[in-house]
């Protein structure tokens, strides 16, 4: 079962992935050098991250649930996540959906190549079949939904041109989806879920949040005429 | 369409050549299945050719589907069975026809019922009864091992014509079927084999010339049917633990000159004892050879000591009845009268002439009775034959600590009052007696170390220097002679690998890829679907707005 399993695993991580590339256009405008740009910024926000982490965090071991304050602290480490993808989001010129996507999606990508790749390497290759891999392809999956609306957001919050009262949906849109990891594991954990049920919940508030920034990005849109 | 995309990636950004070097690293890079989740030591069964003749099971690698002992059907079986459920038909069934067999040892051996025990004890004498071709391995018990037997039992049969065809194609799509792999190297002839005899004595006093010689041996050797979980506590754990204790009572009698006796006594701890007391064999003939004269061949009596905490009736075992008024007929009588201050021991006299045409001795003591010494086995089992010499079941936790302690005081009673010929024996007591705590030191020691001889038989092994040590602690001319097989005709043989390491891998058949297969390619093109009708999805939004802004 072993490579073949690993081949199922690949197709359902990277083919979404391949899928939304594709459809958007991005190809189109040779947009693959930003996408590849976005991932360098990824990882050296990521480096960043790990750096603050090693420092002001060194036992960052434990059971989420036990240090709720700690674990806090570091989900506000993520808010460098948001830095990392303006900076993106700065490097691309001109304004209209291939900016966001390309922002989103090279961000993702680098996101999924460089945490996943060697894990299912590793790990679903092995002899042993666990469901965990599954699991874990099917969460990248949604973090590309995330990372887009991420993306979205943040060029919205970055318009001066917003509505004001818009734009307080947007911070908190923003605030909330930096915490949404540590929220989901407090959820999932108090709700004694499984990791099935805690993938469909996620799934669920991935939709939503990304339902709203829909919502926003198109009123905006128009009103500045993009298409 | 499809194609005309990929040949653009590979066009424009990854080389061709990748398809040719990603397969081979694909191929290079090292496909040891990763860490497992279950892991277990196991414990491979015995291994060793005695005169020729090959016990034991040969073979130690497996790679192989695990089934339950009532599931498995073909050599690519590997047979995972809790010892109870084995019985001796179906061992042997397993053994000509499966792959492997791991063997579950139960939970609580010292909870065992009786009843059980015995059936233990029956089916691992059938065991190292043949050769067997197929590796054989036993593992403790633990609670995922025990899950991974439940499950494996509780899979449905495909033969099992009692289900409906549905039923039987959903488990053999979704059941969880387990992988049994254990990589050892494959067994070879133990080199460099040693069996350390250790011997030493105390002088005794006498004024004309020649003292005579009391023998005292005990083999220090267990077996069961695995090497690395024989521990042996009273086979033979019990007799070294009464020889260790004779050495220090009657070492402080003889460190004085006033309670020295008129004896020398010899105390030899055997090796090989359980292969055809290879170590006593060799030490006789090296001490009779040697040309100084050694003080065995003035021995009134030699006595064995073997596996003495069975029960409370001591047997001295004979091959010939000895003489009234030989020295052995008068220990035997010491022996009685100090059982019976000390009910509820008694002591019978048990005659076996050796048998010659049998290629196995029956006890120690023939051993120094083909040389015409007179010599006797002290043991509480009655047959040489009892399963209990010889098992893994012989634990410390099955063994009586007070009764071991009582036995060894009427021994060493009964020695104390034939060396000092003092009728009414009670000599030891107070400060010099027979020490409960003494005894359960030494077995807590010897009971918690494997004592095969394979596994003490490597050059400065640590339990034989041990031993070696305390022995000189308390006695004169403490030496070691090595038993060493002979190289063109070995009486014994060992072979390497005695455990290893064994991993469970959880599987899934291979219908279940094909069946996840589909399944992906079900979802990815929902993804496909959802994806390229996005833009609909945008209009409704942008139309949604555009409404609520007027």
């Amino acid at each position: 079962m072993t490579l073949y399993h690993f081949g199922n695993c690949i197709a359902l991580i990277y083919v979404p992935y391949y899928l939304t590339y594709k459809s958007s256009g991005l190809s189109e405008y040779g947009a693959f050098w930003k996408c590849f740009q976005a991932g360098m910024i990824y990882m050296f926000t990521q480096l960043a991250k790990m750096l603050v982490l090693a420092t002001f965090f060194p036992d960052n071991v434990g059971d989420i649930g036990n240090d709720i304050i700690g674990e806090f602290l570091k989900s506000t480490v993520d808010l460098a996540d948001l830095i990392g993808i303006y900076v993106v989001l700065a490097g691309i010129p001109g304004k209209g959906h291939s900016k966001v996507l390309t922002a989103g999606i090279g961000w993702a990508t680098a996101e999924v190549i460089l945490s996943r790749a060697v894990f299912l390497w590793v790990g679903a290759r092995g002899a042993e079949f666990d469901w965990k891999y599954i699991e874990k392809c099917l969460e990248s999956n949604i973090s590309l939904v995330q990372h887009i609306v991420t993306a979205t957001l943040v060029w919205l919050w970055s318009r001066h041109d917003l509505k004001s009262n818009l734009k307080t949906i947007v911070t908190v849109l923003l605030v909330f989806l930096s915490y949404k990891p540590l929220l989901l594991d407090l959820i999932v954990k108090m709700l004694m879920a499984g990791p099935w049920m805690g993938l469909l919940i996620k799934a669920l508030v991935t939709g939503v949040t990304g339902f709203l920034t829909l919502i926003i990005y198109a009123g905006l849109a128009q009103v500045i005429g993009i298409f | 369409m499809w194609l005309e995309e990929v040949e653009e990636i590979f066009k424009g950004y990854l080389p061709y050549y990748v398809l040719v070097f990603l397969p081979i690293f694909i191929i290079i890079s090292p496909a040891n299945p990763v860490s497992a989740s279950h892991e277990f030591p196991v414990y491979r069964m015995q291994h060793f050719d005695l005169h020729g003749v090959p016990h034991g099971c040969r073979s130690s690698n497996i790679n192989l589907e695990a089934r339950s002992v009532s599931g498995w059907s073909t050599s690519r079986h590997c047979v995972v069975a809790k010892l109870q459920d084995l019985t001796v038909d179906n061992f042997k069934s397993i053994c000509t026809k499966a792959g492997a067999l791991i063997i579950v040892l139960p939970h609580n051996v010292d909870k065992l019922k009786d009843e059980d025990y015995q059936h233990l004890l029956l089916l691992e004498n059938a065991m190292l009864e043949e050769e067997i071709s197929i590796p054989v391995y036993f593992s403790n018990w633990t609670p995922e091992l025990d899950t991974v037997t439940t499950e494996l039992l509780s899979n449905i049969d495909s033969n099992d014509l009692t289900k409906s065809a549905a039923e039987n194609i959903i488990s053999s799509v979704a059941a969880n079927g387990y992988q049994v792999v254990v990589s050892t190297n494959n067994p070879s002839i133990k080199n460099d084999v040693k069996l350390a005899t250790i011997h030493g004595h105390l002088q005794g006093y006498g004024s004309n010339g020649k003292i005579p010689t009391i023998a005292i041996v005990a083999h220090y050797d267990s077996f069961g049917v695995a090497p690395d979980l024989s521990y042996g506590a009273d086979s033979n754990g019990s007799g070294v633990i009464i020889l260790l204790e004779l050495v220090r009572l009657f070492s402080h009698l003889y460190s004085d000159q006033k309670t020295r006796g008129k004896y020398n006594i010899l105390f030899i701890l055997s090796g090989g004892g359980k292969l055809n007391y290879a170590g006593s064999k060799k030490w006789l003939e090296d001490q009779i050879e040697s040309n100084e004269g050694s003080i065995i061949q003035e021995a009134s009596f030699v006595m064995c000591l073997d596996t003495l905490a069975a029960g409370d009736t001591l047997y001295m075992h004979v091959s010939k009845p000895p003489k009234e008024g030989s020295h052995s007929s008068q220990f035997l009588k010491d022996l009685k009268a100090s059982a019976e201050l000390r009910q509820p021991v008694t002591v019978e006299g048990v005659h076996k002439k050796i048998n010659l045409a049998d290629s196995l001795l029956a006890w120690e003591h023939e051993r120094y009775s083909i040389k015409r010494l007179p010599a006797f086995t002290m043991s509480t089992l009655k047959n040489h034959r009892d399963f209990q010499r010889g098992t893994i079941l012989d634990t410390k936790s099955r063994l009586s600590v007070e009764r071991l302690t009582r036995n060894t005081k009427v021994i060493a009673e009964a020695l104390a009052s034939h060396i000092y010929n003092i009728s009414n024996g009670d000599l030891f007591g107070q400060s010099l007696d027979v020490s409960k705590d003494y005894v359960e030191t030494w077995l807590n020691y010897l009971s918690t170390q494997p004592r095969s001889p394979q596994l003490l038989s490597n050059k400065e092994n640590p339990l034989v220097n041990y031993l070696k040590d305390n022995l000189g602690k308390n006695l004169r001319d403490v030496k070691i002679t090595y038993t060493i097989p002979d190289k063109r005709d070995p009486s014994f043989q060992f072979y390497e690998v005695t455990k290893g390491t064994m991993n469970i891998y959880s599987v899934k058949p291979a219908v279940f890829d094909l069946i996840l297969t589909l399944a992906i390619v079900m979802y990815l093109a929902v993804a496909y679907f959802a994806i390229s009708y996005f833009p609909n999805m945008y209009n409704a939004a942008c139309t949604l707005t555009a409404k609520k802004m007027q």
